[in-house]
This record gives structure tokens, sequence and C-alpha cells, in this order.
């Protein structure tokens, strides 16, 4: 598996902007999340965001808060995430990052969770309610177990504040598009695109942008001036909705594909 | 009150593990604090309302026929006469005058018993903001007279029908909210927990409690007393009878944490929680062994959380104050023996710490105790009516 990093020095040799597709781990089931993996990839999905499901996902809106509590009641832990992907690593070629929040790393033990995201071949990590401000600590243990920190930059973010992020990110950048939660929802590109010029005059990290993406014209638009965009809810919603049937994994496969501009 | 340094800590405990987007935010209440708290103006405009609206100073009252029937000399502080007949009233005034100085026209506001919903309604009409309120589905059900009373006060009252639908699923509701719009809505937190500032600020609001528990008590008998009590859920009003006494070393602090049904099914964080992060705050949460957190209970609707506020964690572990756990049962107890010793009704969160006075009297006989009675009893009425029925 190759790492955050490395994919994006590839798209950008081939003049390509990154797909990020995130689902839950374990939803609709842990039995599920292979195969679900293994599609992505398959679909042209470059990099994928395995959520962890928490009990109390304060940053997520109703599908994704949803499927997270499905994926509780059907066991899913951080546990069982690691056995899953230690099984599944000599298969999946996309990098992946896991999503979570912090008390389930922080229970896990940060040091013990880094190592055994190495040894299951996972590269980056994104923590949702942990600013660079309470990181010092996760980052250096990130660094020595050469994992990728991707934090967040907002739309009301100060620039100073900005560039601290930039400088505790390992990956990419992961703007978030809008002040709100995550879920479907129409984005006013104008402001995004002044907001991430600035900021791309201050990294040499890829900028993705999250949070409301769920069409390929938005994709299309908002990688005119990114790096990337990543996709959730939507993603999450269609599993939801289509995972009992028969033809799942195709059905799947074709709906990821439409979202990505050719 | 030197704690909590610059980073929001009191110890080991407190913080701002929060997401990005609140930020900004969370650093302009930092700084507008700052500058409140040493402006005189902005104290006395506080303790003008202090005063003439919520009905300050509250009586220290020498419960008699208690302290006779348990042989220990107990004084009560009479936090339920105040104005919407709680602590809480303190908190939101103090708040409701940041958020006007900080030109938010909208605040919002997690509730459980109602208690905290009522006062932020109360205080939203009384500076003229617009005002949501986030209670749990099951909350909204078992304190209907209170979320009536929020409804009158012109309060939008958002039933959250989320995870246990209860003060927790309330908080994650309200930081949603809080997210999406904060660039013009004041979250007005109702008790000692949430990032940094709130656990600071809070405290600071509701530490008049033991100032003025420390003077009255000092005039009354001249000397301080042997124990402070108080319940503990997210931790306001214990903080703020507890946190004015920090640097009298001889006065032992007792919080006093929902046991719910058992061990297993209860609200008493400190009791058996574990060392977590939930809701902004580094601190005691109840969860599993993966970092969920556990569904909680008591039959307080107010101790109903899986969280304390930090600084509690922090008296914990540094042996400031010492921590029990007292069943719902218990906490019946403790509102009979109350209501028919004293003719006071206490709130069945107060009821938790009236009931420890009865082991307590066990080991300390004779001592002088000062409890606080938080809020009144009026909400519970119909809780504790069922129960009563049930044990026919």
């Amino acid at each position: 598996m190759i790492t955050i990093k490395e994919k994006f020095q590839q798209l950008k040799k081939e003049d390509k902007k990154a797909f990020v597709a995130y689902v839950p781990y374990g939803f609709p089931s842990v039995r599920h999340t292979k195969d679900i993996l293994l599609t992505l990839q398959g679909s042209g999905v470059d990099i994928v965001e395995l959520g962890i499901p928490f009990s109390d996902p304060v940053s997520d809106g109703p599908v994704i808060q949803e499927a997270t509590s499905i994926a509780l009641k059907n066991g899913a832990n951080t546990k069982n995430l690691f056995v899953t992907l230690n099984k599944i690593k000599k298969d999946i070629k996309v990098p992946l990052a896991l999503m979570t929040y912090y008390n389930p790393v922080f229970r896990f033990g940060i040091d013990n969770f880094f190592k055994s995201m190495n040894k299951a071949g996972v590269s980056g990590i994104l923590t949702v309610d942990l600013p660079i401000d309470e990181a010092s600590e996760y980052i250096k243990k990130a660094k020595k177990h050469k994992i990728e920190t991707i934090f967040f930059v907002t739309p009301v973010t100060p620039l100073d504040r900005a560039k601290k992020i930039i400088k505790a990110s390992g990956g990419f950048v992961y703007y978030i598009s809008v002040t709100g939660t995550t879920g479907v929802r129409e984005i006013s590109y104008e402001a995004l695109a002044s907001h991430i010029g600035q900021l791309k005059k201050n990294t040499t990290l890829p900028v993705c942008v999250g949070f409301g993406v769920h069409t390929k014209e938005q994709f299309a638009s908002i990688c005119k001036f990114s790096d990337g965009a990543i996709v959730g809810s939507a993603i999450v919603k269609f599993i939801k909705e289509n995972h009992k049937k028969r033809n799942f994994l195709d059905e799947l496969k074709k709906y990821v594909k439409s979202l990505k501009p050719n | 009150m030197p704690l909590p340094n610059k980073k929001g800590y009191f110890g080991a405990f407190g913080g701002k593990f929060m997401p990005e987007t609140l930020f900004p935010c969370l650093h302009e209440l930092d700084s507008f604090y700052d500058k409140a708290r040493k402006d005189n103006a902005f104290k006395k405009e506080f303790q003008f309302y202090l005063k003439n609206y919520a009905g300050r100073p509250t009586i220290l009252y020498f419960a008699k026929n208690l302290s006779k029937h348990l042989g220990m000399k107990i004084y009560l502080k009479r936090e339920d006469l105040l104005h919407t007949g709680a602590h809480k009233i303190n908190n939101s005034l103090g708040q409701a005058l940041l958020a006007h100085s900080m030109g938010k026209k909208r605040i919002i506001a997690e509730t459980g018993a109602g208690q905290h919903g009522v006062s932020a309604a109360t205080v939203a009409r009384l500076f003229n903001l617009k005002c949501d309120v986030y209670m749990g589905e099951e909350d909204i059900a078992r304190q209907r007279m209170n979320v009536f009373r929020m409804k009158i006060l012109g309060a939008n009252v958002i039933a959250v029908k989320s995870g246990s639908k209860t003060l927790k699923d309330a908080c994650n509701e309200a930081m949603r909210d809080w997210v999406t719009n904060v660039r013009n809505t004041y979250y007005l937190i109702g008790s000692t927990f949430g990032p940094h500032p709130y656990p600071m600020i809070v405290r600071d609001f509701q530490s008049v409690i033991g100032k003025e528990a420390r003077a009255q008590i000092l005039r009354e008998k001249n000397r301080l007393p042997h124990f402070l009590l108080a319940c503990v859920g997210g931790g306001s009003n214990s903080m703020g009878l507890f946190a004015p006494f920090f640097k009298d070393r001889k006065v032992k602090f007792i919080g006093v944490e929902a046991g719910g049904m058992n061990k297993n099914l209860n609200s008493a964080s400190i009791s058996y929680g574990a060392v977590g992060v939930l809701h902004g705050a580094k601190t005691y949460v109840l969860q599993d062994r993966f970092g969920q957190v556990k569904a909680t209970h008591s039959i307080a609707a107010g101790l109903d959380y899986p969280g304390v506020g930090p600084e509690h964690s922090f008296y914990k572990n540094s042996k400031r104050s010492e921590y029990v756990a007292v069943k719902d049962k218990e906490a019946l107890e403790g509102f009979k023996m109350l209501s028919e010793l004293e003719g006071i009704i206490p709130a069945l969160e107060s009821a938790h710490a009236i009931y420890y006075l009865k082991k307590l009297a066990k080991r300390a006989r004779n001592a002088l105790v000062v409890v606080c009675l938080s809020g009144r009893g009026d909400k519970d009425l119909e809780i504790v009516q069922q129960c009563t029925d049930d044990h026919r």
C-alpha cells in the first residue's frame, strides 16, 4: 500500500485530482467492510477515509449519525477494526485514512493505536475533535509510527491559524466547505475558491474539500481550485438504501463512478 | 481561583477538544470573558441582576429538625429560593450578559431536567434574545412542566431523538447547531463542562453560591464548616459552592453523584467512569473499553449525564474532594426526609446530597455541614408520585 503523499505525487504526474471517498467502518456490518473497500478501490477512488463509529458524533449530520450508530449496534469497535484491516491489507492498494473522534483513539492508547495502524497498512488519520492545540503528543507519536496527520481548515479559520494547521499536517489539508455538520448540501464556490487560493499560497500540501460534496458537477467545480474532493454522506446514503440488493456491489460501483468526472 | 491554566487545564483535565470550526468563537469568548471579568461595569451589572432579578443573596438556613434527626449541624444553602427555582439562573444571567456584550442575538442551550432550559429562556426574554433549547425526548416526557414553562417564555424547545434521548444527546445536538450557526449564535452552556473557557466561566458565575455561604457561616458560627456537600451531574452547583473554599484546606468537600439503579446503570462518572474526552473536555467519562460513551440513568434528569466538569476530575485526582454515589431509591428517601422534617421539597438532584447526610452522620457526628440545596422539587412531583404509586 502506498502513502497518501505518494498517491498525490502520482496524481500530480498524471495531472489528476483526488477522489476521496468516506465510508464508516462496520456499516451496515463488519463483514461488509472488506467488500465495500474493494469496490471503492475498483471504482476509481484514489483515497478511502474509513470512519470509526463513535457514540457521540457532534460533527456529523443525520446520515452518518445513523450509519455509525448501526455500525456500533452491529458490534464495530477498534479491536475488530484492526483485525479486519490486517486481514484485507494485501488486497488494498489505495491509501487508507482513518476518520475518527478522539475518545476511541485516546482509550485505545495513542501510541498503540498508531502502531496498530502502521501494522495494518493505514497511512493517515483525521481526528475531528482534536485541534492542533491539543495534538502535540499525538503528532509526535504519529511521526514515530509514520502516520500522516490530516487536520482541518474551515471557512472561519483565520490565516495565521491556518498556517499553524498546515505545519502540523501530513498527507493533505482537509478544507471543510461550510460551517456545519457532514451532509449533502449546495456549496457556494466563489468564497471557497478564494479561501483555498489563499491557503495554497501558503503550502505545498494538497488541499481537498469535504462536507456537502455529492455530485459530479460539484466535484468538477471544486477541483478547479483544489487538489481533490471528499464524498461521504452521499455514498453512505447509497449504501444504506441499496445494501440488501443482490447486485449491491455492482450498483455501488456504478454509483461511485457516476460521482467522478472523466 | 488560579485554575485553569491558559490552555484551559485543571491539572490533567479540561482543554478544548472541539471541531476546528468552533475555534475562532471559543477564542472570541475567551477574550471577551477575560475583559468582562476585570471590567467593573460588567461585574456591577451582573451583581445588579443577581440581586434584583434572581433574588440574591439566598439564605443559609439552619435545618434544625434535620440536624436533630441526624445528629449534625446542617445548614442549607437555599438556591431553590432563586427566581426560576434553581441555581441555574446565576450562570444564565452572567452568560446572557456576555452574549449581549458580544452582540449575539441568538442563544442556544441544552437541558436535562429543564432547569437550565428555563433559566436560559428566562434570560432570553430579559435581554431580548432568540432562544432555542435542545432537550432529549425522554427528558421532555419526564419534565413536562418545565417544557411548558420554556414555551410560555417564548423559547423554542427542540426534541432530540438521537442516542439515549437525554442530556448528553441534547449537548450533541446543541453543538451541531453551534458548529452550523457559529457566526451569530451564542451557546449558553448550563454546567461546568464543555471546552475551555466554559468550565471556568460557569464556575465563576456560580461561585457566588460559595462566596455567600462562606461569609454567612462565618457570620453565624464564627468558623468554617467541616464539610461541604452538593450533588454532581455536570457539576455547576457543587463547583459553585466548593471553589471559594478551595484554599480552606480543613473544609472537606463531598460531591454526590447519581448512583442510578446499580453499578452498571447510573450517571456517576467519577465513581464508575474512566478518563476520556467528551463534549470538549478531558475528564471522567462513563464509557466502555473501546471508548464508546455508555447509556446512563438517573431518576434526576439533571444528573443524567455520562461526563463531569473537568475541575471535578482534578479535585478527584488531587484528593481535594471526595465523590460518592447515591442511588435513585436513596435519593427518594432524601426527598421525603427533607420534605417531612423541614417542610422543604427539594429537587431530586439535590435530594441525592440530602440523602448522603444520613451516611455522613455515621462517621461525622456533630459535624458542621453546609449543603447546597440546588433546586426546588416542584418539577419532580409527577416522578415522585409515580415512584410512590409503584411501591404500593
